[in-house]
């Protein structure tokens, strides 16, 4: 049995209050129940006539029955309040629940860099075809001012995006993901002939 | 008991205590009503007065079991831990994966477009 912690006060003495009121509300269920119960037995007249004492009976079945009523609903706003109480306070599930949130979260990211690494592949591939179809065919012009692919193409980005005001620090500091999408490119337009196998 | 069981697990046990403490008005209400009839079914009677006072002693033992752990895992102090990191860390992830679909259809529609010309 592990052994009492030295609770704040506070807590101690909420708990206690836990006890308390589940200890008074079952009490007075019990109590007010059995009451009804011997009320309901028929006994020989007294000094009060049998109408009079049935009146009488009637008005207190009536308020030990609102009284089980009203112990019943102390005894679930103290489940409500042990619910939040446990929400709160119980640090081992609490702390399992957040290992199994970041297990996901991590695996999820996993995935998708994972994801990630094998579209750089294949699109690597496809950039180096892409750029030779382009440099051998008409529509590239021989000029001395004449960019590789990749700039012309980040070139139209920047001015795009200039207007905008938006992402050029994206471009300029290189995330992990998208890191390996644009140095892939550079290594394509400078080297020319090498390809894909430059990666590997 | 199992210290270390899902949250849950607990709260599940105290939503099934909030059922049980309805159906303990429930019981009461039908033994008084059994009651009041004239000619008393004394079996139903005793069975609804039975179930009755089982339930009020189970619900009394579970919230007693309930408070108790309470009291042996609670230390007053706020919880501190959180998930935020890696929900950022998964939250760039899929930035980074939206962004390599922006590109990746940027160049689709400008391949698309020198297809045209």
């Amino acid at each position: 049995m592990a052994q009492q912690r030295a609770l704040p006060q506070s807590k101690e003495t909420l708990l206690q209050s836990y006890n308390k009121r589940l200890k008074d509300d079952i009490k007075s269920i019990m109590d007010n129940f059995t009451e009804i119960i011997k009320t309901a037995k028929i006994e020989d007249e007294t000094q009060v006539s049998r109408a009079t004492q049935g009146e009488q009976d009637n008005y207190e079945m009536h308020v030990r029955a609102a009284n089980i009523v009203r112990a019943g609903e102390s005894l679930m706003k103290l489940v409500s309040d042990l619910k939040q109480f446990l929400i709160l306070n119980d640090f081992p599930s609490v702390n399992e629940a957040i290992d199994q949130r970041n297990q996901q979260l991590r695996a999820l990211q996993e995935e998708c860099d994972r994801k990630l690494i094998t579209l750089r592949d294949e699109v690597s591939i496809d950039l180096y075809e892409l750029e030779e179809e382009y440099y051998s065919s008409s529509s590239s012009l021989c000029e001395a001012n004449d960019l590789p692919l990749c700039e012309a193409y980040w070139r139209l980005d920047l001015d795009a995006d200039s207007a905008d005001g938006l992402s050029a620090p994206l471009l300029a500091s290189p995330e992990t993901g998208a890191g390996p999408l644009q140095s892939a490119a550079p290594v394509h337009s400078h080297g020319g002939g090498p390809g894909p196998t430059e990666h590997t | 008991m199992a210290t270390y069981s899902l949250a849950n697990e607990r709260l599940r046990a105290l939503e099934d205590i909030e059922r049980e403490i309805g159906a303990i008005l429930q019981n009461a209400g039908t033994a008084i009503l059994e009651l009041s009839k004239e000619k008393t079914n004394e079996r139903l009677l005793d069975r609804q007065a039975a179930a009755f006072t089982t339930s009020v002693q189970h619900v009394e033992a579970e919230l007693s079991a309930q408070i108790r752990y309470l009291t042996q895992v609670a230390t007053g102090q706020p919880h501190e831990g959180s998930s935020y990191s890696s929900r950022k860390d998964c939250q760039m992830a899929l930035k980074r994966v939206d962004y390599a679909r922006l590109k990746i259809s940027d160049v689709a529609r400008t391949c698309e477009q020198m297809l045209e010309n």
